[in-house]
């Protein structure tokens, strides 16, 4: 049943030209970093793998910043106009609706992902990075949203608020990423080392810089930092469970 | 005739505030059952109990002998016009309808026929194609209403499902209940016309701060109440002035 809820959310998506503009928005900003990479003087004499490195974590920022926003009004919008009552009357299952919503985020985040490969290709011609570049932009852009949407969810469900739903989930996503563009010098001590271990956004950015910096391809090689990813998807997921428990024990309506 | 709806001690606290006290209610197959209450009487919160999306603080709901909760079934037999009238406003009436065929898992067979006559019943066959965002309230209800029927139910809970309407649109949605209780679905609607009460149902409840004050036909309610001279609406108005 949840493939009903998945092509709903892709139609309104598409109705409302919703999708539209969050691919428009991605593909100018690939566009203005791509174009500033290859062109500006400071920039173009970076080491390809850098303008690489550069380009990737801003795929992945954008990726995240436009599927957090999009996720965040996701669920709450079924409450918010007033729809979640009639869904919930219907014999759909709960799993069914958050299976359906969150392949509805993950197809958001595959069309950003194709339309920055052509940026990715241009960026990366006459390199022999580019397939292993694209693999682990869609690996680890895959789990980065996955642990993000699962939290976001979980969030929805808890607040069934658009409003404190975005400005929580904007607030992770911050709290996470800002650590994450330290350059490593910046993180010498053990605390820093530890929060840098175990935040999801610069284990991401840490293997891309393994990938391209480092040229180590291989997934044994980027074990060290798909793994906390891996670990940051379960710890989300349980997180969603449990606020799925809650909210069918509170009730799809929970107060007056 | 056996009881389709049975709630036993029912209650549902906001807070400190008592929406539903100790309910109990028997509706019976093929009855068509009035539940009066003035605003804040508890009638959306029973409502949302029986149709299993607000969770009771105490009490038993069961449904055609099943309990709420066992949605596999309740959901199958049970069309509900709730109180959030919430539609996707970029669909059509058609591609709504579509939906929610597909949710309560009616054959691709047997969609096209179901929302061919459902839109006919409802008189929206010439506005199938456009989009629910530019309909009016009154065509809303009736979609509403649609929908509530897409699984054929035994059972159809109405929550003022006239309300905002105008005569000529509470006339036809009136007609329309009068012809699927006459074809054997229960009815349960919740109302604020006491006319329309009067008129559609052959027993009625009034709810006042959450319990049960009188039921029965409009004649029993008056033998019951001491006021053979009034009609409902004074009836109504005497029992819940306090």
């Amino acid at each position: 049943m949840f493939r009903y809820i998945w092509k709903k959310e892709i139609q309104g998506e598409l109705y409302t030209w919703k999708s539209t503009l969050w691919l428009l928005i991605s593909s100018l900003l690939f566009s203005v970093t791509s174009y500033l990479l290859l062109t500006n003087k400071e920039l173009s004499l970076l080491d390809q793998t850098e303008l690489l490195w550069l380009l990737g974590k801003i795929i992945i920022g954008v990726a995240l910043l436009i599927v957090t926003v999009d996720a965040s009004s996701s669920i709450t919008a079924e409450f918010e106009k007033e729809t979640a009552e009639s869904l919930f009357v219907s014999p759909l299952k709960m799993k069914d609706f958050i299976v359906g919503k969150l392949l509805a985020s993950l197809t958001l985040w595959a069309a950003i992902f194709v339309v920055s490969i052509p940026y990715i290709l241009v960026t990366s011609a006459g390199s022999h990075l580019a397939v292993a570049f694209l693999f682990y932009i869609a690996l680890l852009g895959t789990l980065g949203i996955l642990g993000f949407v699962f939290l976001i969810f979980a969030v929805s469900l808890l607040f069934r608020s658009s409003k404190n739903t975005l400005t929580t989930s904007l607030i992770l996503l911050l709290g996470l990423s800002i650590p994450a563009v330290f350059t490593s010098t910046l993180k010498t001590d053990v605390v820093s080392q530890i929060i840098s271990k175990v935040n999801p956004i610069d284990s991401i950015f840490s293997s891309l810089d393994n990938v391209l910096v480092d040229y180590k391809l291989s997934l044994t090689q980027n074990w060290q930092y798909i793994l906390p990813l891996i670990l940051f998807c379960m710890l989300t997921f349980g997180l969603l469970i449990f606020a799925m428990r809650h909210f069918e024990k509170k009730g799809v309506i929970s107060n007056e | 005739m056996s009881s389709i709806i049975s709630i036993k001690n029912l209650s549902k606290s906001y807070g400190t505030q008592k929406a539903v006290d100790g309910l109990n209610l028997e509706i019976q197959r093929g009855e068509f059952y009035g539940f009066l209450g003035p605003n804040g009487a508890g009638k959306t919160t029973t409502i949302r109990m029986i149709t299993g999306i607000l969770q009771p603080d105490e009490g038993e709901i069961l449904v055609d002998g099943y309990a709420v909760h066992e949605k596999e079934y309740v959901a199958k037999i049970i069309g509900v016009v709730p109180e959030g009238r919430g539609f996707y406003e970029w669909m059509t009436a058609e591609e709504y309808l579509y939906f929610f065929a597909n949710l309560y898992s009616v054959s691709k067979n047997n969609q096209t026929s179901l929302v061919d006559s459902l839109l006919t019943e409802v008189d929206l066959t010439k506005r199938r194609h456009s989009k629910i965002g530019t309909y009016s309230r009154g065509m809303r209800q009736r979609l509403g209403l649609a929908r509530a029927l897409i699984n054929r139910p035994q059972l159809l809970v109405l929550d003022e499902p006239t309300l905002g309407l105008d005569p000529q649109g509470q006339e036809s949605v009136q007609k329309l209940l009068r012809k699927l209780n006459s074809e054997g679905v229960t009815i349960f609607l919740s109302s604020h016309l006491l006319d329309e009460v009067s008129r559609l149902c052959t027993r009625i409840g009034i709810l006042n701060n959450g319990r049960l004050l009188v039921e029965g036909t409009e004649k029993e309610i008056r033998e019951k109440t001491n006021l053979k001279d009034k009609n409902l609406t004074e009836i109504f108005l005497h029992l819940t002035r306090t």
